[in-house]
């Protein structure tokens, strides 16, 4: 058999004489299991720390959502502590569903604010022991330990060290992910919760992937998941006995790099400074928005906040995105993408005013409204126009 | 009406004509060509309401082989009138209205009917004062409006900027466009034998106008009315109209006092400006930095994917401050290529001030401005 390399990248496999045994691509697999990274989750961490500073609340069901006869039923659960959750409350389930099933469950108002200020002296503690600390949220963050401040070969002593740090000065507890890649890493803090520590060695990595329900890899959302059980897909065993071209059929790039994963190879590196996505911020209405001079209204305060957010960062974004939510629940999202940078209030109002007037429909009743700008490039550049407009004198 | 004409002198006539016709128009006499015939010769007409193309095929013109047998009018679709002319097998064609308007197209042995529209219905165009008129070589006009109308704005949002300001006074033409990011102006002496004007045309009609001349040497005559201009040939009449609204004042923009100097040849600086805009193309920004000491002149350009380029620019002359600054290198090309060969003098500020450039030779008569790129 002879193998023709094109670019490193393409292996094609075919037999002398012409006859094709795999006519399809090959992509080479190359594991790298050189790095050291653990992924921090902290266990409940907005009810924990509820706990911690309202003892009486500890030993019982804990929800962090406004209570349901306050709002009328709306909103959501943030977070649910252990005790809550044996009765089924997971976070993002509505506050009315939590209600129902624990009647008797402590509803408490999230203090976000609070919750930040906590989440920093977190991240601290992490910077002790190395600077490549990427935040994925408020309650996890992924840390490459290969090379630590502490110059230790041990990425569990280091787990731990984090650990002990954080019940010392905070009071609060996380669980550990140990691995040679995120992807991994942040299976095994999720492996045994709370006050976990879980070490995937890259021996082991298949094994325990072969192990996990599908549902459990990262990016197999609620979508993807029964068209997986169609395929016959239930596990990671499952995952790795498929083809992956056809995998790649089936899901593009996803199947591309699912059937890496479940192999147990996932590059990305940890990114410590992380840049946003997408700045944008959305209301909810008590009362529904009924003319189109109340949404005039809020689309000019949102995009005065927007940009303030912008402003802040100092980015610039091409793509606006206004979010619609009815009456009815039904949501809408439409988005443009525009020539030139955006970071204005006023930019941004008419840009989603623009959007509003494609898609909106007062009669429908307006319960939410959203503004975001993607495709975010730091504003450090700056087309000078020549004042042409102005009455002033010019003095170059 | 009936005619005999040479097929390629008529085709070269039609196709002037067609350059003011939209097939989109919402008015479907406009997607007509205008045929009249006299006894000294046939005129086309086409329009879109902001053009209006009149051309005239002389009885004289020799080229033309024209015979008139009977004259006449006919407005007929220009689009597909054009196909069928082009796709006549022989070099002449004859030409006859038949009754309720259907038109007999005859070359050789192919002989088409189509349907025509009555020219009654066709509007008139403008009628000028011709007293009133300022006469230019087609050559020095088309110059103008290559020099200017790349600068204009390509945006609606201020349809002012669309055009080129043109304002005759003390003998004098000056005619600048700027799209707010980039300004050329030019200034020519005339022999003025017109009143003053100040008016806006529209870029695409200067665009189309000088596609449209055939002889660079022959004299156009310009006059100008309330909201149309008229650009006037031996055989053509082209009609524009013009903006309205307030051109911004724009000799206040143009800076006198610089801190840095530098001659290039313009093909060098060109084929240099191409050369980093490759990669700029595929960055985000679009910009290319210069590096100016007095030792050397840099010009760099990136995309954060792609790579990198660097070079060391000759360059005549340079004098004054050392300065590093970033343009978006489109606006460069445009003006360089406005200014064709020979030398330039690029004067700058500061890195965050306008820059200019004027041909070496200058005598303050053709001047661009170009709106550097602000980096932290």
């Amino acid at each position: 058999m002879k193998i023709i390399e094109k670019e490193c990248m393409f292996v094609y496999y075919r037999v002398e004489g012409g006859r094709t045994m795999s006519n399809e691509l090959r992509f080479p697999l190359k594991k790298d299991i050189s790095r050291k990274i653990i992924h921090v989750d902290m266990d409940a961490f907005f009810a924990s720390i509820e706990e911690r500073d309202h003892p009486e609340l500890i030993g019982k069901p804990l929800v962090i959502a406004r209570h349901p006869r306050d709002t009328g039923g709306k909103g959501v659960v943030t977070t649910a502590n252990y005790e809550a959750r044996k009765y089924g409350i997971h976070s993002a389930m509505s506050a009315q569903k939590a209600y129902e099933l624990c009647p008797k469950a402590n509803f408490v108002p999230g203090n976000y604010e609070y919750y930040r200020e906590v989440s920093k002296k977190i991240h601290a503690i992490f910077h002790r022991y190395t600077p490549l600390v990427e935040p994925v949220a408020l309650d996890e963050a992924y840390l490459d330990v290969t090379n630590n401040l502490l110059h230790s070969k041990s990425a569990v002593k280091i787990a731990k060290y984090i650990q002990h740090d954080i019940w010392q000065e905070l009071h609060l507890t996380c669980s550990a992910g140990i691995s040679y890649n995120k992807f991994i890493a942040k299976l095994a803090s999720d492996y045994k919760k709370p006050k976990g520590m879980t070490l995937v060695l890259p021996e082991e990595a298949e094994d325990f992937l072969k192990k996990l329900s599908i549902d459990k890899f990262h990016g197999i959302g609620k979508k993807t998941v029964p068209r997986m059980h169609e395929l016959g897909i239930f596990t990671g065993e499952d995952l790795y006995e498929q083809d992956e071209m056809m995998l790649i059929r089936e899901f593009g790039k996803m199947g591309y790099s699912l059937y890496r994963k479940v192999r147990g190879i996932h590059d990305t590196p940890v990114e410590p400074d992380r840049e946003r996505k997408s700045m944008g911020r959305e209301l909810t209405y008590g009362k529904l928005l009924k003319t189109e001079e109340e949404v005039t209204v809020q689309l000019r305060e949102l995009a005065e906040k927007v940009a303030n957010t912008l402003k802040k960062y100092q980015k610039h974004g091409q793509t606006v995105v206004l979010k619609i939510r009815y009456d009815t629940f039904q949501t809408i999202t439409r988005r443009k993408t525009i020539p030139e940078f955006v970071n204005t209030k006023e930019a941004l109002f008419f840009q989603a005013s623009l959007l509003w007037e494609e898609v909106g429909d007062i009669t429908q009743g307006v319960r939410l409204l959203g503004i975001t700008v993607t495709n975010l490039y730091p504003l450090t550049y700056e087309n000078i126009v020549l004042p042409l407009w102005n009455k002033e004198l010019v003095d170059w | 009406m009936k005619f005999t004409v040479n097929r390629n002198a008529f085709l070269a006539e039609l196709a002037t004509v067609q350059r003011a016709i939209s097939s989109k128009t919402t008015i479907p006499i406009l997607t007509g060509v205008k045929i009249v015939l006299s006894a000294d010769g046939l005129s086309l007409t086409g329009s879109n309401a902001d053009i209006s193309i009149e051309t005239f095929l002389s009885i004289e013109d020799e080229k033309a082989e024209l015979t008139i047998e009977k004259n006449g009018a006919i407005v007929l679709q220009a689009r597909f009138f054009n196909e069928i002319i082009r796709k006549l097998p022989e070099t002449t064609l004859t030409m006859e209205v038949l009754e309720n308007n259907q038109v007999h197209i005859i070359s050789g042995k192919a002989a088409f009917t189509v349907n025509g529209l009555d020219a009654d219905s066709y509007p008139h165009l403008p009628v000028i004062d011709e007293k009133n008129q300022l006469k230019l070589p087609v050559r020095v006009l088309n110059k103008i409006i290559n020099e200017t109308t790349f600068a204009v704005s390509l945006h609606e949002s201020r349809p002012i900027l669309t055009g080129v300001h043109c304002i005759l006074s003390s003998a004098k033409l000056l005619a600048v466009a700027t799209d707010s990011h980039r300004l050329s102006q030019r200034i020519i002496p005339v022999e003025q034998a017109m009143e003053d004007f100040d008016v806006v045309i529209p870029g695409k009609s200067l665009l189309e106008l000088s596609r449209s001349f055939k002889d660079e040497e022959e004299l156009v005559e310009i006059s100008i009315m309330e909201n149309q201009v008229l650009f006037k040939t031996k055989n053509m009449y082209f009609y524009s109209r013009l903006l309205e609204g307030n051109y911004p004042d724009t000799n206040r923009l143009i800076p006198d006092n610089f801190n840095t100097e530098i001659e290039f040849k313009v093909t060098e600086l060109l084929a240099a400006i191409e050369r980093a805009s490759l990669l700029s193309h595929e960055g985000r920004n679009n910009i290319v930095k210069l590096s100016i000491s007095s030792e050397s002149v840099v010009l760099y350009g990136n995309s954060p994917e792609i790579g990198n380029v660097e070079e060391d620019l000759s360059y005549k002359n340079v004098k004054g401050d050392p300065l590093d600054i970033s343009f978006n290198p489109d606006y460069m090309k445009a003006a360089l290529k406005a200014f064709g060969e020979g030398e330039v003098v690029v004067k700058f500020i500061s890195p965050i001030r306008p820059f200019t450039l004027e041909p070496t030779e200058s005598d303050a008569t053709f001047i661009q401005l170009i709106t550097p790129v602000r980096t932290n």
